[in-house]
């Protein structure tokens, strides 16, 4: 019974959050001020799904609890794409934005998500503290190759491009929002039908074959559900870093209970709370002088530090 | 590869480092001592090898030292914070004191390294079950949380974007008169070399270090400074170079062993032939125009880290 209200009362919150964030300070201004957050509250809404369902789709196929695409370098990827694209195509890549982009950026990161899956995580390498140490080391080689090609593209393309560095929900488009919304949507749909599957991945590979799961497959089809979402959360707000660690495992110890029929649903209402709160302190008290991403990076890494030295390498 | 093979590298690359650049320097002019080509040479090229070879030894030897230290093959500055928290001093400092010249500033940087590099140390020795990888995750970690302090503080007073250009390490800047505070370096590695023992006996861990009449706070302490100088030298003059201090001690002592005193003096040639290599990769990949140092050391260091890593646990 706590948990049923603590998963009620978080909603409600999430509600209350969002209806405060809408209408505080806008003096009920309808042909503006209002369809503005709408648009952005639109954005930290799909965000925030994208973040909690790959994180806790990931941690689930992955067996721990520390590892998150945005850990394993899911972002840096993309956004070493998009820096390729701009570089060999120019600012019309952006152009190819809409359609193409998005499904070669899927693609890619399918590519990668299926790489690091064989090596890595299948090598029977149970070490979470490698894969980790594995994953933030990539992710830095990536974002330093990053780093060179914005040396070679000029100043004009330059500042597109740091328009994708920083998780902003400033620069969300509403035709950009209702697309990627459909393309969550679709994807939400397909995990719900998948659920049962997913509780049973979590018991482990030998488990799941045991009691008649199509591993393989399944997590093929998971990953390339993480690999849509991971695409969309970063062209819609850039990078996040640690907050997808720190959404599902707060999510979890809501929940009291490890099926993702309750987790996945926690975890949003989660992740798009703790988007609203932060963009609302960077809008209306700290005056724009901040940015959301650093607000989130500096609370979600204080706590995975926390995490791990609280668990003293037993996870 | 033998000692003597080491220093031949060693000197070619000098040498190839001294030649290379947008202004051509060539012997015969150097002979003939005309003025244009010995001015490239002492305002420029000279400070810059000489930047250059400092930087390289004093990271290299910075890594071993920390190592000892914390017990672990992969901790350096760039692994466990000490990078970051420099950084965020000389960032500190800009706003608190702008009047303050380079000295001012690099001891904010180095107040800030220590104690974060003590920090850093303290959390180590709280974990009891300790994994390898784990103590380089969690500086990483750290690293991490200070940065985003830094970006944070750095957003609220609108040098975010100039903090990005200088923070990265780059040595296209060095001339003549303004790169001296590398020199600190020097008295900091033979410092270390004299000490090796020490540090070679701190690695045996508290117990052993004590019951062979070793103060081990003190001389911890002792290295961190050391650490925490080096590297406050190099952010505040070159800006941060990553996984030098890291790739050059393993690679070092996969071939030669552990014991320091002999194998320090290969450990600091090596990482000043690291940083040679990647500087003059850096000066021929765009020509005329130069990679910064902090870009092609990050890509080859943290490539072979890559190497390492997998090499050893898979």
């Amino acid at each position: 019974m706590r948990h049923m209200a603590t998963r009620y009362g978080l909603w409600l919150l999430v509600l209350l959050l969002a209806v405060g964030f809408l209408l505080l300070g806008s003096g009920l201004d309808f042909d503006y001020v209002i369809p503005k957050r709408l648009t952005r509250l639109a954005a930290i809404g799909i965000a925030g799904v994208c973040i909690a369902y790959s994180s806790v789709i990931f941690q689930t196929i992955a067996g721990n609890r520390i590892l998150t695409p945005a850990i394993m370098g899911y972002e840096a990827i993309y956004l070493l794409f998009q820096a390729l694209l701009i570089l060999l195509l120019g600012t019309q890549s952006l152009l190819l934005g809409r359609d193409g982009n998005v499904l070669l950026s899927v693609l890619l990161m399918l590519g990668y998500s299926w790489l690091i899956h064989r090596w890595l995580l299948r090598n029977g390498s149970h070490n979470v503290y490698l894969l980790l140490l594995l994953g933030l080391v990539l992710s830095m080689v990536m974002g330093t190759f990053t780093q060179f090609i914005q040396l070679k593209i000029s100043p004009g393309e330059f500042s597109i491009f740091q328009g994708f560095n920083y998780a902003s929900f400033n620069k969300a488009q509403p035709a950009q929002v209702i697309y990627s919304g459909v393309l969550v949507a679709a994807v939400c749909f397909i995990a719900q039908r998948t659920l049962p599957v997913l509780d049973v991945l979590a018991l482990g590979r030998d488990q799941a074959i045991s009691l008649g799961v199509d591993y393989p497959r399944s997590v093929r089809l998971q990953l390339a559900l993480i690999a849509i979402l991971v695409a969309v959360s970063t062209s819609l707000v850039g990078p996040t870093a640690f907050m997808g660690v720190f959404v599902a495992n707060i999510a979890y110890a809501l929940a009291g209970t490890t099926r993702h029929r309750v987790t996945l649903p926690l975890g949003c209402a989660i992740a798009i709370g703790i988007f609203i709160i932060a963009q609302y302190l960077v809008e209306q008290w700290l005056n724009y002088n901040t940015s959301v991403s650093i607000l989130i990076n500096l609370v979600c890494g204080v706590y995975l530090l926390a995490l791990m030295i609280r668990t003293r390498g037993t996870a | 590869m033998s000692r003597t093979a080491v220093v031949v590298l060693f000197v070619v690359l000098c040498g190839l480092s001294l030649m290379v650049g947008v202004k051509q320097v060539s012997w015969v002019e150097l002979l003939s001592f005309s003025d244009d080509a010995w001015l490239t040479l002492t305002a420029s090229r000279l400070p810059r090898l000489a930047a250059l070879i400092l930087t390289g030894v004093g990271l290299a030897v910075c890594g071993v030292i920390l190592q000892q230290i914390v017990r672990n093959r992969f901790v350096e500055p760039g692994t466990s914070g000490g990078l970051d928290a420099a950084k965020l001093g000389i960032l500190i400092s800009l706003t608190v004191a702008p009047g303050a010249g380079a000295a001012g500033r690099m001891l904010f940087a180095l107040a800030f390294c220590f104690a974060a590099s003590l920090i850093y140390v303290a959390i180590i020795r709280r974990i009891q079950f300790k994994n390898t990888v784990m103590v380089p995750v969690i500086g990483l970690m750290y690293g991490s949380v200070l940065s985003a302090v830094a970006e944070f503080y750095a957003y609220r007073h609108n040098i975010l974007q100039s903090m990005q250009g200088w923070m990265l390490g780059d040595f296209s800047k060095i001339v003549q008169g303004n790169y001296e505070i590398i020199y600190l370096i020097l008295p900091i590695v033979v410092l270390t070399y004299l000490y090796a023992h020490r540090f070679t006996v701190l690695g045996m861990g508290e117990g052993m270090a004590s019951s062979l009449g070793l103060n081990y706070a003190a001389n911890a302490a002792l290295g961190l400074m050391l650490v925490a100088v080096t590297v406050s030298a190099t952010v505040i003059t070159v800006g941060a170079i990553p996984f030098v201090g890291l790739v050059i001690p393993n690679l070092v002592a996969l071939h030669y062993g552990e014991n320091l005193e002999r194998t320090l003096p290969i450990v600091a040639l090596c990482g000043a032939s690291l940083l040679l290599i990647c500087d003059i990769l850096g000066r021929l990949l765009i020509y005329p125009f130069e990679v910064p140092i902090g870009l092609t050391a990050g890509c080859i260091g943290g490539v072979v880290f890559l190497v390492l890593l997998i090499r050893k646990y898979t």
